[in-house]
């Protein structure tokens, strides 16, 4: 009979609905911790491991010399390279692609290339809206490593003493 | 025998065999650069130090020829100090360019350096760097990478018999190479880039084209000459990147030629005829397989009514599967005129038989005391066997030549008579040989005289006790090959010799155990014409001794069907029909060496276009034609077919005409070694070599 | 210096005086010869080596070329350079040294106006650093042509290369 009471009251006088806005109104008045993105965002490691990048030379010479350590670390299989001697007789790559698609962004790219030339920027906003578009070119990661350079080159500078 | 202890391990050996090699046997790795079993010892690079119980220092494990009761330790304190030190010096020079290195990923450096190596060298000074010369089409060298190990300059001295590397300068300062500006020649020269332990010596067609891990090898026979050299063949996603040796003692040693390393450059040849193509009132028009092969079959229907007036020609490269089936179908079809020995002009003999084989085992040309080669450029045209020649030479063997003069030899050349009459001198030779051994004359020797060098030559090949006879292409190509048949088997005879009619091409054996019941008369057809030519594989134009007239025979043929890999302009001139061949690792089948080995390859790249095996373009043919017994699928079953033929070799007795009252010199006939066949004559490396530039008929 | 016509520089008395060495070894051996044969024609030659001269030893020793390019360039009594009518050959090991030879290289150097290397305008000196020749009980010491001189000074030094023609 007790136990009968205590039920009604419990569910006509609202107790738990209180509770829980009691909750609701504790978090109210609480300071943030989510943000909104896009308008706001986290701060990123230097070691953020986003879109990739190929790198040149403060010269403007490609830093990529085709020794394909890259593609052979992959474990995706994502990066296919075909090399040729340039006319100069230097090493270059002929093709330098990478399927964005089977990348997991594991990094090991970029920590076997010899000559820092490809790397894993902060960049992680990004989108495909045709089929193929999820094939980075050599042009495409060239024009992209140009484009973020000072970021990139920030970034390995603030990580350089833990390498 | 003695016993020797390594590491613990009792290891049986014969006394005064080198430590390394006993080593070797019983699996025990020690590391070496400079040691190469086919090559003197040098010990200088110091790598292979090991631990002798005993001895007060470390020893070099290549020049220390084990004693009963040695005890010898490879991984003691001592001589791990030693191989670090060593690798340690090594590397004090070495640029640390593996990124871009082609050796990286087979560099002998780089995995001794991995497994015996320290990590840290405590040298920190500059390192020094050596300028490059160019030493031709074939060999990059990056000599800053070069750790001094030789083995390319004993390789020259020792094996291609031509010294053209060396080791100039003193110290910090010596330096391997050419010292003046000078291409490698050699039709070797590109072993040395598997002797190379480091990326000092490239090769150059490849370079930079692939990671040696990326690669796939695939175990075939080189398709250029009749000694059937073993290759390896490395793809890269299907494609043919790259040829390097298989070792096979009993045939090519560790060696190829360089014409069976770089010729597979051809295979990307932009001549590729890659769809059949047919040809309508002056027009080409490309074609699916289906209706080329019908139009060939119309095309060629009038003319079956009488096969008399069709011949085939087929190259001497062509595997036995599809020898056998272009004579199956030919066979089959009434066609009798079939023919693979394009640079014959003398087909009298057939009637005799035909026995192209080496008489003996190839490994067995070194045991010989004497030899006469009669019309023959071994260097050049089977340069494995000429290297087997060159090491019984050097065991005291005497080379005997009966050539046209300026060939260019690698061995010591006992006697030498240089001539364009092989006929005359050989018949002086006979003569010669019958008066030593007190034997009559027959009627026709009666006006033949000699001199003191036929003389010496006879006696020679008689005090042999292994003594033999070989008969070269020049001869091969002779107006009177069938009298020097006569003439060589003869003296062969009376000097107690073996006799070789040595073969040329990569399946003459196999095409002549097929072929050997067809009547042939090359000559004749070509000088008189026939109205249909069936070409596969060859380009007459090139293939054939007497181009000219194969041309001409070409262009006034009412019919032309070329079963061929390379498209060109000639060929679009004169055939009606070009259907598009797969050649050399596109292809399966089987090729008979000179020594009559039946090797058979897989086919493990994809053709280039279109092109499709010549045996299944065949067979389908067969089925067209509605024959019998075309319903192969494999070349396995085509292979079979033969095998249960029991083909075999007899030799011939020969009873030519001897009649040497007109004898007319035969002009040179000599074949560039880089214009053997299609593949060679489309390889840019081999045709920048000076060998090529003699003639290039492409050029 | 008579001219020596370089293409046929084997010849005559040179002939004859590779032939003495020759003489010495087996028959099938002539490359035994290739040290004093390069030295005999250097000498005629005025002081250096060329290529074709080197072919030239080849061929007559019946050696590869790249054989005797070899010796020429491992011993350092060859010059592939040319050198002036006297090579001044100064010691520059440890005990000259210690006695002064770079002061004296440093004076040689200014007084004739060359360098190591180079010969003087007028064709007379070149200047050589060599290792040890030997002399270290009176160091320093140098070597010109066939004669060492010993205990050097720069006054010494002067003397010598006044009294030399």
């Amino acid at each position: 009979m007790i136990g009968f009471i205590k039920h009604q009251v419990k569910t006509f006088g609202l107790i738990e609905l209180f509770k829980g806005l009691a909750v609701t109104g504790k978090y109210f008045f609480k300071k943030k911790i989510t943000v909104r993105y896009p308008e706001e965002k986290t701060p990123l490691s230097p070691r953020f491991r986003g879109h990739h990048a190929l790198r040149r030379y403060a010269n403007g010479e490609e830093r990529c010399i085709a020794c394909k350590l890259c593609e052979a670390v992959c474990p995706a299989n994502a990066i296919t390279i075909e090399a040729e001697e340039r006319e100069d007789g230097s090493r270059r790559t002929t093709r330098y692609d990478i399927d964005m698609f089977k990348c997991i962004y594991c990094g090991f790219c970029e920590e076997a290339c010899p000559v820092d030339a490809v790397v894993e920027t902060r960049v992680f906003e990004y989108e495909f809206h045709q089929r193929g578009e999820n094939i980075m070119t050599k042009d495409k990661l060239l024009a992209f490593g140009d484009k973020h350079e000072a970021q990139i080159a920030a970034d390995r500078a603030a990580d350089a003493k833990y390498r | 025998m003695v016993k020797v202890e390594i590491n613990g391990q009792v290891v049986e050996a014969r006394e005064g065999d080198m430590l390394i090699d006993v080593a070797d046997s019983a699996s025990i790795s020690i590391p070496r650069f400079c040691y190469h079993k086919k090559l003197s010892i040098a010990a200088n690079c110091r790598m292979c130090l090991v631990d002798v119980e005993g001895a007060w220092k470390a020893v070099p494990a290549c020049a220390t020829p084990v004693t009963d009761g040695m005890k010898v330790n490879t991984r003691s304190p001592k001589a791990i100090a030693a191989q670090k030190a060593v690798m340690e010096f090594l590397l004090i020079n070495h640029p640390l360019d593996c990124p871009i290195c082609d050796q990286g990923g087979e560099c002998e450096l780089q995995d001794v350096a991995m497994d015996y190596g320290d990590d840290v060298s405590q040298y920190s000074e500059a390192k020094r760097i050596v300028g490059d010369r160019n030493v031709g089409s074939l060999i990059q060298t990056d000599m800053t990478r070069c750790i001094h190990c030789t083995r390319c300059v004993r390789f020259g001295q020792e094996i291609a018999g031509l010294k053209e590397l060396g080791a100039t300068g003193r110290s910090e300062w010596m330096e391997i190479g050419t010292y003046i500006e000078k291409s490698i020649d050699s039709e070797l020269s590109g072993n040395m880039i598997d002797l190379c332990p480091v990326g000092a010596l490239t090769n150059k067609p490849f370079r930079y084209k692939a990671r040696s891990w990326e690669l796939k090898a695939h175990p075939t026979v080189a398709p250029h000459d009749s000694i059937g050299s073993n290759i390896f063949v490395h793809t890269r996603n299907g494609e043919v990147m790259r040829v390097v040796p298989r070792e096979n003692e009993a045939i090519n040693e560790t060696w190829i030629a360089d014409r069976d390393r770089f010729s597979c450059e051809a295979l990307h040849s932009a001549d590729r005829l890659t769809q059949p193509k047919v040809k309508a009132e002056g027009h080409w028009s490309s074609m699916d397989w289906s209706l080329a092969l019908q139009v060939t079959v119309e095309k060629l229907k009038p003319y079956l009514a009488n096969p008399e007036q069709i011949a085939i020609l087929l190259s001497p490269n062509s595997t036995l599967e599809e020898v056998y089936l272009v004579k199956k179908l030919a066979n089959a079809l009434g066609i009798n005129n079939i023919e693979h020995r394009l640079r014959q002009q003398d087909f009298s003999a057939d009637q005799y038989g035909i026995n192209q084989t080496l008489a003996m085992r190839l490994a067995d040309v070194e045991a010989l005391d004497s030899v006469l080669v009669i019309g023959g450029h071994l260097r050049k045209d089977l340069p494995l066997l000429n290297n087997r020649l060159r090491k019984a030479q050097l065991n005291g063997c005497e080379v005997n030549v009966v050539n046209p003069s300026g060939l260019d030899y690698n061995l010591g050349i006992e006697h030498q008579v240089d001539t364009l009459s092989l006929v005359s001198e050989l018949a002086s030779i006979l003569k010669a040989a019958n008066e030593l051994v007190d034997q009559d004359n027959q009627v026709e020797l009666a006006a033949v005289t000699f001199n003191a060098t036929h003389t010496a030559i006879a006696n020679s090949l008689i005090k042999g006790k292994k003594s033999a006879l070989m008969l070269g292409l020049i001869a091969q190509a002779d107006v009177h090959y069938s009298k020097i048949l006569q003439l060589a088997s003869q003296l062969a005879q009376t000097t107690g010799s073996s006799f070789s009619d040595l073969p040329a091409f990569s399946n003459t054996v196999g095409a002549n155990l097929i072929l050997a019941s067809n009547s042939a008369d090359l000559t004749n057809w070509l000088a008189n014409g026939k109205k249909v030519f069936i070409n596969v594989g060859i380009e007459p134009e090139f293939d054939c001794l007497l181009a000219d007239q194969a041309l001409r025979a070409m262009q006034q043929a009412e019919l032309v069907i070329n079963l061929t890999a390379f498209d060109s302009v000639s060929q679009q001139n004169y055939a009606d029909i070009m259907l598009p061949i797969a050649i050399f690792a596109e292809n399966a089948g089987t090729l008979v060496n000179i020594q009559q080995d039946w090797q058979s390859f897989k086919l493990f790249a994809s053709a280039k276009g279109e092109a499709k095996p010549a045996w299944k373009v065949l067979r389908v043919l067969g089925n067209m034609f509605d024959l019998e017994g075309f319903d192969y699928t494999n070349t396995a079953e085509v292979l079979a077919e033969i095998k249960a033929l029991n083909l075999s070799i007899k030799q011939p007795d020969y009873q030519c005409n001897l009649d040497l009252s007109v004898i007319t010199p035969t002009p040179s006939s000599l074949v560039p070694c880089y214009s053997v066949d299609g593949m060679v004559r489309r390889s840019p490396a081999l045709q920048a070599t000076p060998d090529a530039q003699l003639t290039n008929p492409l050029n | 210096m008579s001219s020596v016509d370089t293409l046929n520089i084997i010849q005559g008395d040179v002939k004859k005086r590779i032939d003495r060495w020759l003489a010495r070894y087996p028959v099938d051996q002539k490359q035994s010869a290739v040290i004093p044969s390069l030295r005999i024609v250097q000498e005629v030659n005025g002081g250096h080596l060329t290529k074709e001269i080197m072919d030239q030893v080849a061929q007559y020793l019946e050696m590869t070329p790249i054989s005797v390019y070899e010796v020429a360039t491992f011993y350092s009594n060859f010059e592939h350079q040319p050198v002036g009518r006297h090579k001044i050959c100064l010691c520059t090991n440890i005990s000259c040294m210690l006695r002064g030879s770079d002061e004296l290289l440093d004076y040689l150097k200014t007084k004739l106006d060359v360098d190591v290397g180079q010969v003087t305008e007028d064709g007379k000196f070149s200047i050589k650093k060599v290792e040890c020749l030997g002399a270290c009980v009176n160091a320093p010491m140098m070597q010109i042509d066939k004669t060492f001189y010993e205990n050097l000074t720069e006054q010494r030094l002067d003397e010598i290369l006044d009294s030399l023609e």
